[in-house]
């Protein structure tokens, strides 16, 4: 149905400055793919050259094996939820979801039943009649949204639609999202900064750093083989912690060993990285028999945090911080000098230069 | 118990103000209603009480009915002429490109243009002879002395003079509408056609209104271009209500019939003001 692809698309400012620089991608139909990145990495500027509100300053832009760069933003059929929603202030709700039916000259009776449709999809009904400065932030994200399924553009395109919503709202609409997208089939680009939404509702993620394409894959890979330090930092909450390790022998993993042999790190420095969730204490370790515990690590304990369903532990190690995600059944408390012990299988490597994973 | 001190402190401070408008507005509003029912010596002091008799004059004098008709007229011209021009100025100076500057300063200019020496410059241009608008058409008209043309002629010199204050509301106005909702329109498949009628100027509904009353009320009180383009002729084509006042009053020293028609033009603008208020709330939507 509809297919999007993008062939070393740069976005460059005056003064030589890639906003956007080689951005290679191709999606699929009906694939929902986020762009993820810190503010300033140019994921909303990809997402808005998508849309043609942004002229492309290099590269190709193909969607459906037609060439886009210079289609006007109407003519490419595409919708937008944008975030700080958009609504046309001077229409009433109805008016709003109906506009771009409207000026595409569909029927009136037809433009009704879409309306009344989508508002039930959405639970905004009851919300018709009234203008968008009556609306709460959620009702505002809904009618934004409302409007752009109402029709059936060839991509959805999102810009941080969920960021103006407070937490709870967040999760709720981040679920609804999930849903809307299965029921409609949809192809989706979602540009988020919170990786939570991006790991929960992407089936590609685009890792972004600075204008440049870090890492393209799914939820789970960037999750298990980040391609750098980067993505392994960004990916995963709390962050993956990180530690500056010399290099000697490492007998006991043997993965490791041969990994360390095949790139010559012998004697020289690597990056080593490991979640908060691969740290285990003795009492964990009793639940988790899979986990190859190497040796124990002596750490004090420097703060502690109570979540409920898991408890964070803090601490120091060669300077660095570490962040351990455990189950509440242990009692370590601030100051205590305890074992810990991390999962070997678990264990990423970066070089300290490049910053790119060992593999 | 409040102190005396307390209870006139406020009105104190009030003193200022009402003495500037006691001075320059209440007192003179309310000596031209008195003088309206007076006819007066050539001093202009009310001598015989008339009552209602300079308005029943000024009912039956047909010159009175067309100085309203010309005025209604004029009126119109120019209101909507000048919104129109500030309007179109105010979209186009919204793009952003390469010396925009000097066209909105282009466009707000007749704004710093007194109207006498903006018609003393027009009655150049509109010269029959060595004027440049004939050369340029190619015709020779004699556009302030012809009775068809004269009216057209000061109303179109007001509508561009009044038109530089509406370039600045209207730009004011336009500033204030989200960028963000012509994003998500273009992206929806609106036109730019599309998108001025049914964002830019339900966007400017709030501003539109405003500028409306104030340019009726600026309209009504033009002077200066007809006291220096036309003297009210010719015969009395453009005879408007305040060229009118001030001929009754400095001409024929019946300060009476002045007051009178003065009062009539205060109650004219006074209700188009209401109803336009009563009107607000039906048109301006949000």
């Amino acid at each position: 149905m509809s297919t999007l692809a993008l062939h070393d698309v740069c976005k460059i400012y005056p003064g030589h400055h890639f906003a956007v620089k080689n951005f290679n991608l191709e999606v699929k139909d009906g694939e929902f793919i986020i762009f993820v990145g810190p503010s300033g990495c140019g994921k909303s500027t990809t997402l808005r050259m998508i849309a043609g509100l942004e002229e492309i300053s290099r590269g190709e832009l193909w969607i459906d094996g037609e060439l886009m760069n210079y289609v006007e933003p109407r003519e490419r059929n595409l919708s937008m939820v944008f975030q700080n929603y958009a609504l046309y202030p001077n229409m009433t709700v109805y008016k709003n979801l109906a506009y771009s039916l409207k000026i595409r000259k569909v029927p009136k009776t037809q433009i009704d039943k879409r309306v009344h449709t989508v508002a039930k999809i959405l639970e905004i009904e009851h919300l018709l009649d009234r203008y968008p400065n009556a609306l709460s932030g959620g009702q505002k994200q809904r009618v934004a949204i409302g409007s752009a399924i109402i029709r059936n553009p060839k991509m959805f395109l999102m810009d941080e639609p969920l960021s103006n919503l407070d937490a709870k709202l967040r999760a709720q609409m981040r679920v609804e999202l999930g849903k809307l997208h299965n029921e409609l089939g949809a192809t989706i680009i979602y540009v988020t900064h919170d990786q939570t939404e991006a790991m929960t509702l992407g089936t590609r993620i685009v890792v972004m750093k600075e204008g440049v394409i870090q890492q393209v894959d799914t939820p789970q890979m960037l999750y298990n083989h980040p391609v750098n330090k980067f993505v392994a930092g960004f990916i995963g909450s709390p962050a993956m912690n990180f530690l500056t390790a010399d290099v000697y022998e490492f007998r006991e993993n043997q993965e490791a060993q041969a990994l360390f042999k095949k790139h010559g790190y012998y004697k020289r420095k690597v990056i080593m990285g490991i979640r908060p969730e691969d740290i285990y204490t003795n009492e964990d370790l009793e639940d988790h028999p899979e986990v190859e515990a190497g040796k124990p690590v002596a750490v004090q304990i420097t703060a502690r945090e109570m979540l409920g369903v898991e408890v964070m532990l803090y601490f120091e190690l060669d300077g660095n911080q570490f962040c351990a995600r455990t189950s509440p059944k242990n009692e370590y408390q601030i100051g205590h000098i305890r074992n810990l012990y991390f999962d070997r299988r678990k264990i990423h490597f970066f070089d300290p230069d490049t910053e790119e994973a060992l593999s | 118990m409040k102190t005396l001190k307390e209870k006139t402190g406020p009105y104190l401070y009030l003193v200022p103000c009402l003495l500037i408008f006691g001075i320059f507005l209440f007192y003179p509003f309310f000596k031209t209603i008195y003088l309206s029912l007076f006819k007066t010596n050539k001093m202009g002091q009310a001598k015989l009480f008339v009552g209602l008799g300079n308005y029943i004059d000024l009912l039956k004098s047909p010159s009175f009915y067309n100085s309203l008709s010309v005025t209604v007229i004029f009126v119109v011209i120019v209101v909507v002429g000048s919104m129109l021009i500030g309007l179109v100025g105010a979209v186009l100076c919204n793009k952003a490109f390469p010396g925009i500057r000097i066209f909105s300063t282009a466009y707000a200019l007749p704004m710093a243009i007194a109207s006498s020496s903006a018609a003393m410059i027009f009655k150049i241009i509109l010269h029959p002879s060595v004027g440049i608008m004939n050369k340029i058409l190619g015709v020779s008209i004699n556009w302030v002395s012809d009775p068809r043309y004269a009216l057209v002629c000061v109303a179109v010199l007001t509508a561009w003079l009044n038109s530089g204050i509406n370039f600045l509301y209207f730009s004011a106005g336009l500033g204030n509408i989200d960028e963000s909702i012509y994003e998500r329109a273009s992206v929806d498949g609106a036109s730019s056609v599309q998108q001025f009628f049914s964002l830019t100027l339900p966007g400017l509904s709030p501003i539109m209104f405003y500028t409306l009353v104030v340019n009726i009320i600026q309209a009504f009180q033009s002077f200066g271009q007809v006291k220096i383009l036309t003297q009210g002729g010719p015969g009395e084509s453009t005879n408007l209500m305040v060229y009118s006042i001030y001929r009754d009053a400095f001409f024929n020293y019946r300060f009476g019939s002045a007051a009178a028609q003065s009062v009539v033009l205060f109650l004219i603008v006074m209700v188009l003001t209401l109803v336009m208020f009563k009107l607000e709330k039906k048109g301006v939507k949000y």
